[in-house]
């Protein structure tokens, strides 16, 4: 019973960040109509700044808070500059630029910081070996606690965002109908902007938590991850944040089910077939995920 | 009476085909302008560059600023508000959540608006928290004036209103505009197609066809007019 | 304007077209007789490139399907010659065409869900199509075919063919210009089958569908057959180019550069700057990407001239950087790429009317 335990806990916490990283490429599509595949880079690369900023002597959690705060300005200044000018040729123009993007941030953080990793990174949250709490037999480390509630913490954040303020309900105006927003007063340039401002800073700190976890930050730090969220985003719904959050945290837990109770199919290397089977499926039987609606409108 | 909008060879068009040839119209304040046209005769591309959701060319000036080069959404902050064609309403978002992005350009508090408009129309209050996209078609009508009128505009722009209404409730949304008009002064630059009521409530009259103004009035001359009681109400 | 106008078909027009292919006959023939060795193996590489890129270019430049699984086509032609190779003892000319049979089943069914879901999420089917190869190949459960994550080796030629004019061939540089030629066998095949396509019926389909599916459908194409075929050819062709590079290095692993998503990146990239909807365009891009990577990669290596200056600090070879800053540039100033650009100023000078 403790092994089943063990892998719900475990399940929950990498669920965590499949949510979360989930939760960026929403927020980005729900705001501007496009899939950024360069997401999973972008946190990596912020990541690496934030291990920078700590190795340079400032206090991790400070770090972490400029790292996200980077996250934001690069991403409002990459929709900005790259992406609204191009969209106005093609979708695939913009998937292009982002598959740019996502070759360029991974080479440049490899050639900037060296292939093989030699960084360690600490991580937010108390991680010795004996920072964990016994729960019904299993033992569920303070870290995983830590990203576990960091991330229900940030998804709470959301839904105020977009629910309860001012600008949240003008990004929620520009997704339903870009043309009256306008009509209405609202920048919309301002919105588009913020919601990859948004996702980028969101995506800063799942790379700095995730980097925390393996100890160490190297290029490929966000890629699997990235394939993860968006299994998270296509079974919730890609216009759906909500859907995004469960899908994410289930999608953790089975996985690690899968691979705890039958190791033998599901070993390392299957674990991240496991999320594409998803993709696949999902995408044959109910193309717009559990809880998304049928129809999004493009900017 | 003083004029609050005067538009001078504006043209606008849609890539490389110009759709307004160098329209002049003018609107006094607390006038409900009415102006007529065909399918395709530039009423929506006039509406849509005097608001700045298209680039144009020429001179508009709205309380004697000139706001030709302004963005969309600057030129609502100036006191301008555009009921677009079809509605424009945010189907995902709930009545009230409509009306409160209404006044999003404005600073002050607005739960007062909001009362007012239910008052006004009672069916968007017994549907406020129903999605805008279920609601029927002259109830998204009602819900975009209204929606409109939260920013407490000094031009209200009508883009086709009555379209796809039954004419029970057009005369229902004419008889709002009046009573707005007459209480608070509110000028309103109304465009129809089918004119039959709209020039019931008209202080004046143009005529719009393939891009240009061909002649402006009262309402009394258009209806008596037989060319244009036949092209534009029908009998 | 144009400062010159040819008459279609007229002696001038034919003889610019004889020049084209003299040109590239010379320059089929420089290779192997004028370069070393070295050289002439990346050629060959960039001509696998070539057929990889032409092949996507049917599915992404002329239907307008977006694809980043076509690595998985390539690995499907690797591991077929590797595996009937290896451990059947097939002939390398079969297991070539047995790749490409079973790279156009798979081709087919992957444009299934194509034919329901359009642009982003097709993309997400082809990332987990590229994604999960690699993963497959290496699953203990298959372990028995494929060996897993330690790969194929060993799979040579064991005596080449003499071909006609190069008599007997012996050694390792002889082997290298036999698959010089091999390669660019199979880029004529590629090409002829690409150009083929393009200019008949089926092409028009295609283009109609990139332009307007809805269009397209009420003009009487057959979306489904069409996006399934062409998925299937595509297919078919990435693996010949996938069957070609395990003869020619002898090697197949799941993690090989081109089995991965990276390569489905790469000949994504080779696409795009050679220029899209075009038949030379993806041959230009093959050149200029080999170009690319072997001069920053030995610029950088000894620190000469402006790239070793800027990349001096860099622990890897910034192909990877200066191509990804041209895919974007390319977006915003030449979005069809090389070959679009050269033929845009072309049509400046002379105009075949």
């Amino acid at each position: 019973m403790s092994r089943f335990f063990q892998y719900l806990f475990d399940g929950l916490s990498s669920g965590a960040i499949y949510s979360l990283l989930a939760l960026c490429l929403v927020v980005v599509y729900r705001g501007t109509g496009y899939l950024n595949f360069a997401q999973g880079e972008m946190s990596m690369f912020c990541t690496f700044l934030v291990w920078k900023l700590n190795d340079w002597g400032m206090p991790l959690w400070l770090a972490a808070i400029c790292g996200m705060l980077i996250g934001y300005l690069g991403g409002a200044t990459v929709e900005t500059t790259l992406i609204r000018p191009v969209a106005k040729r093609s979708q695939f123009a913009v998937f292009v630029v982002a598959i740019g993007l996502f070759l360029g941030l991974n080479s440049l953080a490899g050639a900037i910081w060296g292939a093989p990793p030699q960084e360690t990174m600490p991580s937010l949250f108390p991680n010795e070996p004996e920072d964990f709490q016994r729960i019904f037999g299993a033992s569920w480390r303070y870290q995983s606690i830590g990203i576990l509630v960091v991330g229900l913490v940030v998804t709470g954040l959301l839904f105020a965002l977009f629910n309860k303020t001012r600008f949240g309900l003008a990004m929620r105006a520009v997704a339903s109908n870009a043309d009256s927003a306008r009509l209405v007063g609202v920048n919309t340039g301002r919105v588009l902007a913020a919601s990859w401002g948004l996702a980028a800073a969101i995506g800063a700190l799942a790379g700095t938590m995730v980097a925390g976890t393996t100890g160490e930050v190297v290029p490929g730090l966000m890629f699997s991850y990235f394939v993860y969220a968006s299994a998270a985003a296509t079974l919730g719904g890609f216009d759906s944040l909500g859907g995004a959050v469960i899908a994410g945290l289930t999608i953790g837990v089975v996985e690690n089910m899968a691979a705890g109770y039958a190791p033998k199919w599901i070993g390392q290397e299957m674990r991240l077939g496991v999320a594409l089977l998803i993709i696949l499926g999902v995408l044959l039987v109910r193309p717009t995920g559990l809880f998304g609606e049928q129809k999004v409108s493009r900017v | 009476m003083s004029e609050i909008l005067r538009t001078h060879d504006l043209r606008a068009g849609y890539g490389l085909i110009e759709v307004l040839h160098g329209v002049n119209i003018n609107v006094d304040a607390g006038e409900i302008v009415v102006v007529l046209g065909a399918n395709g005769a530039g009423k929506t591309t006039m509406m849509r560059a005097i608001s700045g959701m298209i680039p144009r060319t020429g001179v508009v000036d709205f309380l004697a600023d000139d706001i030709a080069h302004l963005s969309a959404h600057k030129v609502t902050a100036r006191g301008i508000a555009h009921v677009p064609q079809g509605r424009g309403t945010f189907p995902e978002l709930t009545v009230e959540e409509n009306l409160r992005i209404g006044a999003h350009s404005r600073r002050d508090s607005f739960a007062a608006d909001i009362d007012y408009w239910y008052g006004v129309f009672p069916r968007l209050q017994e549907r406020r928290l129903q999605r805008a996209g279920s609601l029927s078609g002259g109830e998204q009508q009602m819900l975009a004036i209204a929606r409109a009128l939260m920013s407490r505009p000094k031009l209200l722009l009508c883009d086709e209103p009555s379209l796809g209404l039954a004419p029970l409730v057009t005369r229902e949304l004419f008889e709002v505009l009046q009573r707005l008009n007459a209480e608070t002064g509110l000028s309103v630059l109304l465009v129809e197609q089918n004119a039959n009521l709209a020039l019931e409530i008209a202080s004046r009259v143009y005529l719009l066809e393939t891009g240009e103004i061909v002649s402006s009035g009262t309402p009394d001359e258009y209806m008596n007019n037989d060319a244009v009681r036949k092209s534009y109400l029908g009998h | 304007m144009a400062l010159v106008t040819i008459k279609r078909n007229s002696p001038q027009h034919i003889a610019i077209r004889v020049l084209g292919v003299l040109l590239v006959a010379i320059a089929v023939l420089w290779v192997p007789t004028k370069m070393t060795t070295g050289n002439i193996d990346s050629m060959t590489n960039a001509l696998a490139l070539v057929i990889a890129a032409s092949a996507l270019n049917l599915v992404i430049g002329y239907t307008g399907l977006i694809s980043i699984g076509h690595s998985a086509f390539f690995g499907i032609g690797s591991y077929a010659t590797g595996v009937l190779v290896s451990k059947y003892g097939w002939g390398h000319g079969w297991s070539m065409i047995f790749g490409a049979l079973l790279a156009f089943i798979f081709g087919f069914i992957v444009a299934l869900p194509a034919l329901r879901i359009k642009g982003i999420y097709l993309a997400l089917v082809t990332l987990a199509v590229a994604v999960l190869f690699p993963t497959m190949m290496k699953w203990p459960k298959l372990e028995w075919l494929t060996n897993g994550a330690r790969g194929i080796s060993g799979i040579r030629y064991e005596e080449l063919p003499s071909l006609p004019f190069l008599g007997e061939l012996k050694g390792r540089d002889d082997r290298t210009v036999f698959f010089y030629w091999y390669a660019i066998m199979l880029v004529i095949i590629t090409v002829l089958v690409c150009r083929g396509i393009v200019k008949s019926r089926m092409g028009r389909a295609l283009i109609a569908i990139r332009d307007n599916e809805i269009g397209a459908e009420v003009m009487g194409v057959n979306l489904a057959t069409t996006k399934t075929l062409v998925f299937g050819v595509s297919a078919a062709l990435t693996s010949l180019a996938g069957s070609l590079s395990v003869a020619r290095t002898g090697v197949v692993t799941a993690d090989g550069a081109n089995l991965t998503l990276i390569g489905s990146i790469v000949f994504l990239v080779v696409m795009v700057v050679g220029g899209a909807a075009t038949i030379t365009g993806p041959i230009i891009g093959a050149l200029v990407y080999v170009w690319v990577d072997n001069y920053t990669r030995t610029a950088s290596a000894s620190g000469d001239g402006l790239i070793g200056w800027l990349f001096d600090w860099s622990a890897v070879s910034p192909a990877s950087i200066i191509l990804s800053v041209a895919l974007i540039v390319l977006m915003f100033v030449a979005p069809d790429g090389v070959f679009g650009l050269v033929r845009r100023l072309a049509r400046r000078v002379a105009v075949i009317k």
